[in-house]
């Protein structure tokens, strides 16, 4: 019998509690709800889940309290996808910083959160052991690159902020989540579709191309992202994690 | 010294006033001084002169009643012998009947000749007289005792100023200059420093303070400059957090209602209605954006690649289906905050997409600045609102509806936060019709 994902969702507004879980219980998941930290702590304490879906905003503790306390838990692997209300970089970089796997800005819509929550859930299930605590909020490091998760974009041995393209980031974010593993064009293709709001996706080939550009790899000998013929792309470089942001 | 006064004096009442209060100040304070200067210089002057005449007058008296007394005791042969041990600079004596004259006497001269008259006219007949030419001469003539003719030759005359007079007076004349520029530099100093202060007025915290230190008045004013600052910064923060606290209220039931419209059935009212909560949303979303680009938002700078900036920003567009185009990038990096950069630039070109269905992006950099620019081949912008459309929810067409206007506030966010970093937006239309954006960067 297939695994049926199992959602938690924490928000304090009853009726967009009650909504959420609808759709998403017509879409094929389990969902529970709890209105505050008091009632996620009682429901966490005899259940596991596989998502979290947290207000940040919450009279009493609120979303961050409750991440930093998931993330000290025993519920410390478990994905968070946090709503925030404000469409602001710097609450975004906050949530990120503070654990949360993934945001969503209110008011969003429920096919938004539904694709959010199952490329959340894609790609944390693939992330090698070494990762599977959340890594949001930390700079992953390879070769002489380092990776920022939270802004999004490359840093390089003096700091220099090199940017990223949404695609490019979740293509790079892919290869750097499965390094040393040969992944092909569909698996690169069904990990990189985080977002349904990008229609006109770029052919992967296009967009590892243009990644090694970024990385100043050379296309013909490659030292991050190889290809391996009739087979994909693996990312040969070891990665590890770097310090926190400061 | 007396320069100023003159200059004043020569243009007349029409004098044109100097622009500068400095300069004003600068002549008030030099002609004063100046003036005061000279008068008391004039007393001074007139008062030495007039006790040196009656010195001189005194001495004259004496020194007269003993020479003609001498001379007349003496043989006549031994006379021209005494001429020159008596003569003393401004008078002195002549044997013989001298230069003939005029009767007619100055008010010196009666003076002087009432002085000669009572040291000798007891005992001689004198008579004085002016002799003709530039310097005011006189001689006085009698006879003495054995009938010889004796003339008393005058030249009267002030003792000549001392040479290290001028001197003295050109090292005042400096000292007054050097003082009133000290002192009109000391009164005006604070008030310009005050006009800039209010001028590159940041409100941001780390902003540096007007210098509440200095004489009693400029640190009064400073006070209130700062105290004035505090206010506007206080405002402006209670005006973000009306908006935001607006903003986080609406946003529940607008979530609410977006959620409620999808899970309704499929009907047109539902996607109008789906349409119009985005709408709403957008324009909240909007606001808050602009209330926060107004004062700087706390993001630090950060050094970094423009041409994977630039690059990363267009993939996005086209990765989305827009017509976005990087004609050419600038390899340089630079030190800017990039948040703000990358909204300044999304907004040009969401502009641009807008009305001109495309957009072009090309930058370019120099040794001074860098320059970005988002051009697109719309209608462009009539001239006379090429300035406006940077104001808050200016809207070119008055009945264009939201679904090609946007919230108006995209250019005004624009321009503020291209303020915030630094940088200079300006509008222009293009040679052939639409739209060009140009963003300069200064580079340090």
């Amino acid at each position: 019998m297939d695994h049926v994902d199992h959602i938690l969702i924490v928000d304090d507004d009853r009726e967009i509690r009650e909504l959420v879980a609808d759709y998403l219980r017509k879409n094929g998941l389990r969902v529970d709800v709890a209105a505050d930290g008091r009632q996620m702590r009682a429901f966490l304490a005899a259940n596991t889940v596989d998502l979290v879906v947290l207000d940040l905003m919450m009279p009493g503790d609120d979303g961050l309290t409750l991440t930093r306390e998931l993330r000290a838990g025993k519920h410390r692997a478990v994905p968070i996808l946090m709503l925030t209300a404000r469409a602001d970089e710097t609450d975004r970089v906050i949530g990120l910083e503070m654990g949360a796997d993934d945001y969503l800005t209110k008011p969003f819509a429920a096919r938004e959160l539904l694709a959010r929550i199952k490329a959340v859930l894609r790609r944390t299930r693939m992330l090698p052991p070494n990762l599977q605590v959340s890594e949001a909020g930390q700079r992953l490091k390879f070769g002489k690159w380092r990776l920022d998760t939270t802004e999004r974009h490359l840093l390089a041995p003096d700091d220099t902020v090199v940017a990223l393209s949404g695609a490019e980031y979740r293509l790079l974010r892919v290869f750097v989540d499965h390094p040393q593993r040969v992944l092909n064009r569909d698996q690169l293709l069904s990990l990189t579709q985080g977002r349904e709001s990008d229609i006109f996706d770029r052919s992967i080939d296009l967009l590892v191309s243009r990644l090694r550009q970024r990385l100043d790899d050379d296309a013909r000998e490659p030292k991050y992202i190889k290809t391996i013929r009739s087979e994909g792309y693996v990312f040969s470089m070891a990665v590890e994690i770097a310090e926190a942001r400061p | 010294m007396s320069a100023a006064v003159g200059a004043a004096g020569a243009a007349g009442a029409r004098l044109r006033w100097p622009r500068t209060l400095g300069s004003r100040l600068f002549l008030i304070l030099l002609a004063g001084l100046a003036v005061a200067h000279a008068l008391s210089f004039s007393v001074l002057f007139l008062e030495r002169y007039m006790a040196a005449k009656a010195v001189m007058l005194d001495t004259l008296e004496r020194d007269i009643a003993t020479s003609v007394a001498i001379l007349d005791r003496l043989p006549a042969k031994e006379r021209p012998e005494w001429i020159a041990p008596l003569d003393r600079g401004t008078y002195g004596y002549v044997l013989g009947p001298g230069t003939p004259g005029t009767p007619q006497l100055s008010e010196r001269a009666n003076e002087i000749a009432a002085k000669i008259r009572a040291a000798i006219g007891g005992r001689y007949t004198v008579t004085v007289e002016t002799i003709p030419g530039a310097q005011e001469h006189l001689q006085a003539h009698l006879r003495l005792g054995d009938g010889s003719a004796l003339t008393v030759d005058i030249k009267p005359a002030m003792r000549p100023l001392t040479r290290w007079l001028p001197y003295v007076l050109v090292i005042q004349l400096v000292l007054l200059v050097l003082c009133s520029w000290f002192a009109v530099r000391l009164a005006i100093r604070p008030l310009v420093r005050l006009a800039q202060a209010a001028d590159t007025l940041d409100l941001s915290k780390d902003a540096p303070r007007l210098q509440e230190s200095g004489p009693a008045e400029v640190a009064y004013a400073a006070t209130a400059f700062n105290a004035m600052r505090d206010r506007i910064t206080h405002y402006l923060q209670e005006r973000v957090q009306i908006l935001a606290a607006i903003s986080h209220d609406l946003q529940t039931p607008i979530t609410r209602m977006k959620l409620r419209a999808e899970v309704a059935d499929e009907s047109p009212e539902r996607g109008k209605l789906l349409q119009d909560l985005t709408e709403i949303e957008r324009l909240v979303r909007e606001g808050i954006t602009y209330a926060k680009s107004a004062h700087g938002d706390a993001e630090k700078p950060a050094r970094v690649d423009l041409a994977s900036f630039l690059e990363s920003l267009v993939f996005d567009y086209q990765d989305t289906g827009n017509p976005v185009t990087l004609r050419n990038g600038a390899a340089v990096t630079l030190q800017t905050r990039t948040h703000a950069l990358r909204r300044i630039l999304t907004n040009l070109i969401d502009n641009a997409l807008k009305f001109g269905a495309a957009a072009e992006v090309e930058a370019e950099a120099d040794a001074q600045a860098l320059t970005i620019r988002v051009l697109d081949r719309g209608p462009g912008i009539p001239e006379e609102h090429l300035e406006a459309v940077m104001q808050p929810f200016f809207r070119l067409e008055q009945s264009r509806n939201r679904g090609t206007g946007g919230t108006g506030l995209g250019l005004a966010i624009a321009q503020q936060l291209a303020q915030a970093i630094g940088a200079t937006l300006a509008l222009s239309n293009r040679a052939g019709g639409g739209l060009q954006a140009q963003l300069r960067i200064p580079l340090h």
